[in-house]
């Protein structure tokens, strides 16, 4: 029988993508109008703009919001969506307050249970869409309920109080970068490398490719998804720690709206709804654009009542773009 | 030990709603031999597959592994004993890169944390058995040609080491060097002790590749043995049997009058030579071909589906605009191939769905008369032989052979004058096709001209009064009517004329 013959050089055809769509494609895209978009402040109003205390502040405001995202990103990733990570962030807001209620000692406890908490209402929401079979948007839609629901049921007001090594973390900073935001970079570089460095990465590709191609090739799909829905919840838990700590006591609607904003970002840092294809950096550049324009609506004296007007224009704007330069 | 078996089935039985697939194939793959898997569309070689590769559980019988009786309960179980597909769909994800897709499911890693270099060394060497080592390993999938993503297929089944591999139509896109690249590919592997099931419609490959063959016909076994048993005439034969029987009415004979004139006929985005042909009231014309030779983009051309790149089309003399609208107007109208994405609305009731194409002629001033509606599919019940519980039954509701009647009615509310047919009892169970057999007729002897499409051969030749072969998007046969045309027009289709 003949062995493989010497390989001729293959030579792809195919079209030279324009480069819209390959800065779409690796998530740069929203990076240049967040650029555009410092410049624009930095030319009318420079001085406030770049000012340490403002730096901070803005850097800040992009923490929970991109843990969040974070998780979202993931879990659009893999063919899914997840509308509890709002509810998820509420309620360990809620019971970090509540359940330390100022006492030190019970500091490292109630975080860890908070982080396990997370967790385990990301496996429920993951084990109902796995072995269920339910879809991602009923399951987490009802989870969102429930767990909004549960979190008034412990307090209707807020509640508790944090010790103050959180206090002094949350509002601690390093020259204009605040620990928070550390905890931030630390939770991207961690999910970059889960995404791309390891065989559950790869795979959550594939099965937000196609989930019959993945199953084809072998790849155990709920296990897969499991470990999506997971991370999302116990992201959402740090970004509810982070959210407690900051505020000091606990409030039963801390969290609203966060699952929006957290898939606008997705979205519009390049991430297909179908799954399968994104980048962090795109997601990342969301968060970045989303927390400019709450800054620069403060920092340009705008009434804060346009900033749901100009997130909308953004999103569609946004979106139209991509979708008109892809292929 | 080496394994008599590699992989095998034992009295294998599966149904669908309405078709029997399989019913009792055994087949048995050799360790280190290239086994051909034969058989006409329809025939059973996908299922059997299937069922080989845990994608679906055998109604009764088993799968055999290294002379062990085995259940797969997912296609996990199945590469984990060794045994790889490769689908006739492509499974590459068109957005992940080169390496990836080569790698997916069998990723090099240490704990859980992938190993780049021993990757892109795995992909790299598994990329240039296929002829592809040049190919940058973190090009986007989806940008390269279609051939070469099913070598990238191919090269992502090596990467395992596999016992068994089972490649369904793997030359079907592909041609000249990629084509000699998965030939010297699969010799390899069988070289090196891997059993092979390929499946083709290249009856060329048999003789360069295969050691067995297996003939499958109506989802029973023909006969299996060594290929140098089996000249192309025999397996021809074999595929095609000899059934040309009396389920099939005698057509009336075509008026003089010509309905449908297709000049020079090239599909958009199609390079293929042009298509001419004329079509008379109350004829029956049969276009036959492998799937894939171009039968059903004609059909969809016709019918304002799918735009025109160069010809007219001509409806009783009268030039046709490439538009669906219009083409309904003049009175063209196609059943098509895939009835429950394309012909059904499956959640709404049979009666409405009977109604979709003629809603003004039910309703007065935009408002749906429900009296009408009714009436109309009382109507159309009456002349097809409509089997449902009523009119508010919904379509998903129906066996396969009602469904169609259903999409039939649908265009019969549109009173049309030429009848486009696309494998129009692909999913039927046999009674329910006679009857349809019996409509198709019937409307011919009332002067329709009717085009019909289907990989049954049988078919084709029984009802039609003329059938048209197909190859490469070309007609390249004209055949009047014969019972005995089956081998000739299999070998003008195949391109092995004797």
């Amino acid at each position: 029988m003949t062995a493989t013959t010497p390989a001729p050089a293959v030579a792809p055809t195919r079209p030279r993508p324009n480069w819209v769509a390959v800065a779409v494609r690796r998530g740069a895209a929203v990076w240049v109008i967040v650029a555009a978009l410092v410049l624009v402040l930095s030319v009318l109003r420079g001085g406030s703009f770049w000012s340490t205390g403002n730096l901070a502040a803005l850097l800040t405001s992009a923490v929970v919001l991109g843990l969040v995202s974070l998780g979202q990103h993931t879990v659009i990733l893999s063919g899914g969506i997840d509308l509890s990570v709002g509810a998820m962030v509420t309620i360990t807001t809620l019971l970090t307050a509540v359940l330390i209620d100022g006492y030190p000692i019970r500091t490292a406890p109630v975080l860890i249970g908070m982080l396990v908490l997370g967790a385990l209402i990301g496996a429920l929401n993951g084990v109902l869409i796995t072995l269920l079979g339910m879809p991602p948007f009923i399951v987490t839609l009802g989870m969102l309920y429930l767990v909004n629901g549960a979190a008034l049921w412990i307090s209707s007001t807020p509640a508790g109080r944090v010790t103050s090594i959180l206090s002094e973390f949350a509002f601690g900073r390093i020259g204009p970068i605040p620990y928070t935001f550390l905890v931030l970079v630390l939770a991207v570089v961690a999910m970059w490398f889960l995404l791309n460095r390891t065989v559950w990465g790869k795979q959550v590709f594939a099965v937000g490719g196609d989930l019959h191609s993945a199953r084809a090739a072998g790849i155990d799909t709920t296990r897969v998804l499991l470990g999506v829905y997971i991370a999302s919840g116990l992201l959402a838990a740090i970004a509810g720690i982070l959210l407690a700590s900051r505020s000091s006591v606990g409030s039963p609607t801390a969290g609203a709206g966060l699952e929006l904003s957290a898939i606008t970002v997705v979205v519009i840092g390049g991430t297909s709804l179908l799954g399968g294809r994104g980048t962090l950096l795109g997601t990342m550049g969301g968060v970045a654009l989303l927390s400019l324009i709450t800054n620069s609506i403060t920092l340009l004296q705008f009434p804060s009542t346009i900033t749901d007007l100009i997130r909308g224009i953004i999103i569609i704007a946004a979106v139209a773009i991509f979708v008109a330069k892809r292929r | 030990m080496v394994p008599a078996i590699a992989l095998g089935a034992r009295e294998v039985t599966k149904s669908f709603p309405g078709v029997r697939a399989l019913a009792g194939v055994t087949f048995a793959v050799a360790p280190g031999r290239v086994h051909a898997l034969l058989g006409e569309n329809g025939a059973g070689k996908s299922t059997l597959i299937k069922i080989l590769t845990g994608d679906q559980t055998p109604d009764s019988g088993t799968v055999v592994v290294a002379d062990e009786e085995v259940s797969f309960g997912s296609p996990r179980d199945a590469l984990a004993r060794g045994v790889t597909p490769v689908y006739q769909e492509l499974t590459v994800l068109p957005e992940m890169t080169v390496l990836d897709n080569v790698m997916m499911g069998h990723e090099s890693a240490r704990r859980g944390v992938l190993r780049l270099r021993e990757q892109r060394e795995h992909a790299r060497r598994a990329l240039e058995r296929v002829d592809l080592g040049g190919l940058d390993l973190g090009t986007i999938a989806g940008d390269l040609s279609l051939a070469n993503q099913q070598l990238i297929e191919i090269a992502r089944a090596l990467v395992r080491r596999s016992n068994v591999l089972i490649l369904d139509e793997p030359s079907a896109v592909l041609s000249g060097d990629k084509l000699e690249a998965l030939h010297s590919v699969v010799r390899s592997i069988a070289a090196e002790g891997t059993a092979v099931v390929y499946i083709t419609h290249l009856l060329d490959e048999v003789r360069l590749l295969a050691d067995d063959v297996t003939v499958l016909r109506d989802g029973t076994l023909v006969s299996t043995g060594p290929a140098v048993d089996y000249p192309m005439e025999r397996i021809v034969r074999e595929m095609v049997g000899r059934q040309v029987d009396s389920v099939f009415p005698d057509p009336a004979p075509p008026r003089d009058e010509v309905v449908l004139t297709v000049s020079d006929l090239v599909p958009r985005g199609a390079e293929v030579a042009p298509v001419s042909l004329e079509l008379r009231a109350g004829e029956i014309v049969g276009l036959a071909g492998l799937v894939g030779s171009g039968r059903s983009r004609l059909l969809k051309t016709l019918a304002g589906v799918r735009g025109r790149g160069e010809g007219t089309v001509a409806v009783e003399g009268r030039p046709l605009r490439p538009s669906l609208g219009a083409t309904i107007d003049a009175g063209v109208v196609l059943v098509p191939e895939e009835r429950k994405r394309d012909g059904l609305v499956l959640d709404l009731p049979v009666s409405q769905n009977c109604t979709l194409t003629a809603l003004r002629s039910i309703s007065t001033a935009g408002w749906v008369d429900g009296g009408r509606e009714k009436a109309a599919f009382a109507e159309e019940r009456e002349r097809l032989g409509i089997r449902a519980a009523g009119g508010d039954q919904l379509a998903r509701q129906l066996s396969g052979g009602n469904q169609q009647k259903i999409v039939i009615a649908k265009w019969l509310r549109v009173s049309p004058r030429v009848l486009l047919l696309d494998e129009p009892t692909r999913g039927v169970d046999v009674g329910a096709k006679s009857e349809i057999y019996r409509i198709i007729t019937e409307l011919a002897a009332n002067g329709m001209a009717i085009l019909l499409a289907s990989s049954e051969l049988p078919e084709v030749i029984g009802l039609s009064h003329r059938v048209l072969v197909f190859k490469d998007g070309a007609v390249v046969g004209d055949i009047p009517r014969n019972p005995d045309a089956a081998e000739q027009i299999m070998h003008l289709a195949l391109g092995t004329e004797s």
